[in-house]
């Protein structure tokens, strides 16, 4: 009930990242994990990540985190959340501040929570690091907030391990750990993908009632397009660290623009599709310690122009004639980073629809491309 | 083991789309759970597979989901034999499979698998050439040059060239890893492949690649697939029919339209219902059913119906005693679908399932 007086006027960001530039130096080779992505959640929204593996939604998060190996990571641009820029906090101020604003929901239950430490412990733990209370009151919050995430008879189990629960019991724990200090912002991991399907949802259903009744903003990470619709108000799409795409959650499936998300939505098996070959995108993601120049899709590209192979398009509101006509509610919200955009009725094929379109091919000097087989 | 095969007369209860390829009649898979270490006892088993009944037709795809624990896997090896049934009879083309038969080799070899984890399933010291080439030494299939000469034959029907010979396991991306894998399920020529989870691990791109590979490696060499997965849109996109396993027993069977559209068992109805659909405007309708709980142990299934501890039907019927001690057996609920539960026809199944496994894509 107190949410809303909590969080901040609607439209006002939580969390804004800039031009976030993340690079791990392995002395050999530079990995380019992310390169330039911009985001921005407001409070108590829902934004999520989407993106196969390696195309840097986790790193972003722990960059965010500031979790990532100082001596490693080289990081560049600006996270502010609310009224901070976190990538220029000193250590004792970012402790201060993770766990207890901003609270992280890993992928794997088991190695989030210390196995030789009780339940009670960590949760109470997380609580007596932020506020000074007492031992026993703090138990007494640990024990409420575990009959919040579900789990049956609290007060008994704040003496049990992690191994003697579920994984989705763990999970719950997980959140409770991650809510006890009521945070303005959630970072979720890929919080369900280690659990079953039934679980999954019982812990989705959980993550949405939870973050909408406190007002917490979550940024959730996943591959799954199935729960990004369940779950998100606003999608980014990440494709080889760049945000490609980035739309309100309905937009993005009605009307994808980049030709990486129209090829992500064709990739899933469709009741329609029965019996007929999936639209796949052929090749595969490039290496990040060897990226391409200009877009990093355009080796898998059906779309791609002679341009898309020297320059990277910056990430930019879909143009008004793009969006046909009259201006609509949601003009300037759908942000794109492509030079050919896919038309909708090519969306709809998978492929440009365009006579004579071929996509251009790859200059001389760009080398072996994709081998990944169509 | 000794068992009894089907007397003569009794028809096949199962018909797919042709006579039976493959014959799984009554199946348990029990693992001892032992304690002590120097004098080790068993104090139970886990009923990792408790009676199954499941029929294969050539050029066929059966699907089969289920949660972890429910006992698929399980299932899947000691079909393809890497598990010894506890009981039951598996019949191969009406011949049983029997590890004292000495045609048992020979009839094994038109069994494959192809394993959820290709990076740990293939040798790391191996190159892909070579674990391509194992079966066919292992069974002295061929000389070398003839063996390599498959090995190039294999390598461009899975999509590869023949240069991905010559790579190590760690040279090759997840798909391609993927693909070596099949590569070698295919070398014996089988009649039937089974696949765990072959396409799980997979990003969302390649996992369509490799999806699209075993549908055209189906139509050009008629295999007949049984499909492990928890993924229900890609068992509904690959299925002919479909069977949901649910703490070691099949729950419910029957042709994937059908099942995906009427489920009749509460078990296969949440299933569908818990899959997040990728369309935003039908997540935000649908009536979303929540199990309790987690699955019980398979080592201490539940009495009666072993669904009846989560199952919301029951609850709304007012928790009938019927479900927790009597075993409900599969009953025909319409043509080629079965499903084991008292109440089959009390499931409101078009309410439930119709959204699940179809998804949405752009601008439909």
């Amino acid at each position: 009930m107190s949410a809303d007086s909590r969080a901040q006027a609607p439209g006002d960001a939580v969390l804004r990242v800039r031009d976030l530039v993340v690079r791990f130096d392995s002395g050999r080779n530079v990995v380019h994990a992310v390169n330039g992505v911009s985001l921005e959640l407001e409070a108590g929204g829902a934004l999520g990540l989407v993106g196969e593996s390696g195309s840097g939604k986790s790193v972003t998060s722990l960059a965010i985190l500031r979790l990532l190996p100082r001596h490693a990571a080289r990081i560049a641009g600006e996270v502010w959340f609310g009224g901070r820029e976190l990538i220029q906090l000193n250590d004792k101020e970012m402790r201060g501040l993770r766990g207890k604003e901003i609270s992280l929901v890993p992928q794997d239950p088991m190695s989030g929570l210390n196995p030789v430490l009780t339940i009670g412990e960590q949760v109470v733990e997380t609580i007596q690091a932020h506020e000074d209370v007492r031992r026993g009151e703090a138990r007494r919050r640990a024990a409420e907030l575990l009959g919040a995430v579900g789990i049956p008879r609290p007060g008994d189990q704040l003496s049990r391990y992690p191994h003697q629960f579920s994984g989705g019991m763990r999970q719950r724990v997980l959140i409770a750990i991650a809510l006890a200090l009521r945070p303005t912002l959630l970072i979720a991991d890929e919080p369900t993908t280690a659990l079953d399907v039934t679980v999954q949802a019982q812990v989705l259903e959980l993550l949405h009632e939870l973050t909408v009744e406190r007002g917490t903003a979550i940024l959730l990470i996943s591959h799954d397009l199935g729960i990004m619709a369940r779950m998100t108000r606003r999608i980014a799409v990440m494709y080889a660290g760049h945000v490609v795409e980035s739309a309100p959650t309905a937009e993005v499936f009605a009307r994808p623009y980049h030709p990486y998300t129209v090829g992500l939505l064709r990739s899933i098996p469709r009741v329609a599709d029965v019996g007929r070959p999936l639209t796949h995108i052929a090749g595969a993601p490039p290496d990040a310690g060897r990226l391409p120049p200009g877009c990093p899709f355009a080796p898998r590209c059906a779309w791609a122009l002679a341009t898309c192979w020297e320059e990277m398009p910056p990430l930019a509101p879909v143009e008004a004639a793009l969006l046909g006509g009259e201006p609509r509610p949601s003009a300037g919200t759908h942000l794109l980073a492509c030079h050919n955009p896919v038309a909708p009725g090519e969306a709809e094929a998978g492929e440009p629809l365009r006579p004579g379109f071929r996509p251009a091919p790859p200059p001389p000097e760009y080398g072996p491309v994709t081998e990944e087989s169509a | 083991m000794t068992e009894a095969p089907r007397s003569a007369g009794e028809p096949a209860p199962q018909s797919g789309s042709g006579p039976a390829l493959l014959d799984v009649q009554d199946l348990r898979v029990h693992f001892p759970v032992t304690r002590g270490t120097v004098f080790r006892r068993t104090v139970g088993h886990v009923h990792a597979v408790d009676g199954v009944t499941l029929q294969l037709a050539a050029a066929e795809t059966v699907g089969l989901v289920g949660e972890s624990g429910s006992g698929k896997t399980t299932l899947g090896r000691a079909i393809v034999g890497l598990i010894p049934p506890t009981s039951g009879t598996i019949l191969f083309r009406g011949r049983a499979l029997d590890a004292k038969d000495g045609g048992y080799r020979a009839e094994r070899t038109q069994l494959q698998m192809v394993f959820q984890d290709p990076m740990a399933s293939l040798d790391p010291k191996w190159r892909a050439g070579a674990s391509i080439a194992e079966p066919l030494r292992v069974n002295h299939i061929g000389t070398r040059a003839e063996r390599r000469q498959r090995i190039r034959d294999l390598l461009e029907v899975v999509g590869l060239s023949p240069a991905h010979a010559r790579r190590y396991p760690h040279e090759l991306s997840g798909g391609q890893r993927q693909r070596v894998g099949l590569a070698r399920a295919l070398a014996l020529n089988p009649a039937v492949i089974v696949a765990d989870e072959a396409v799980s691990a997979l990003d969302v791109s390649i996992r369509a690649q490799i999806i699209n590979l075993l549908q055209q490696l189906q139509r050009e060499l008629g295999l007949s697939y049984l499909f492990i997965a928890h993924d229900l849109a890609a068992v509904r996109h690959l299925s002919d029919r479909v069977a949901v396993m649910y703490l070691g027993e099949i729950v419910e069977q029957g042709g994937a339209a059908d099942l995906y559209a009427d489920p009749r068992h509460p078990y296969t109805v949440s299933l569908l219902s818990a899959v997040p659909v990728p369309d935003p405007s039908a997540e935000a309708r649908r009536e979303r059913i929540i199990l309790p709980g987690d699955p019980p142990n398979p080592a201490s299934p539940p009495p009666g119906c072993r669904f009846h501890t989560r199952c919301w039907l029951r609850r709304q019927l007012g928790s009938p005693e019927r479900c927790a001690v009597e075993e409900p057996a599969p009953r025909h609920v319409s043509a080629g679908h079965t499903a084991a539960c008292h109440f089959a026809d009390e499931v409101p199944g078009r309410a439930a399932g119709t959204e699940a496994g179809q998804t949405a894509g752009p601008a439909s």
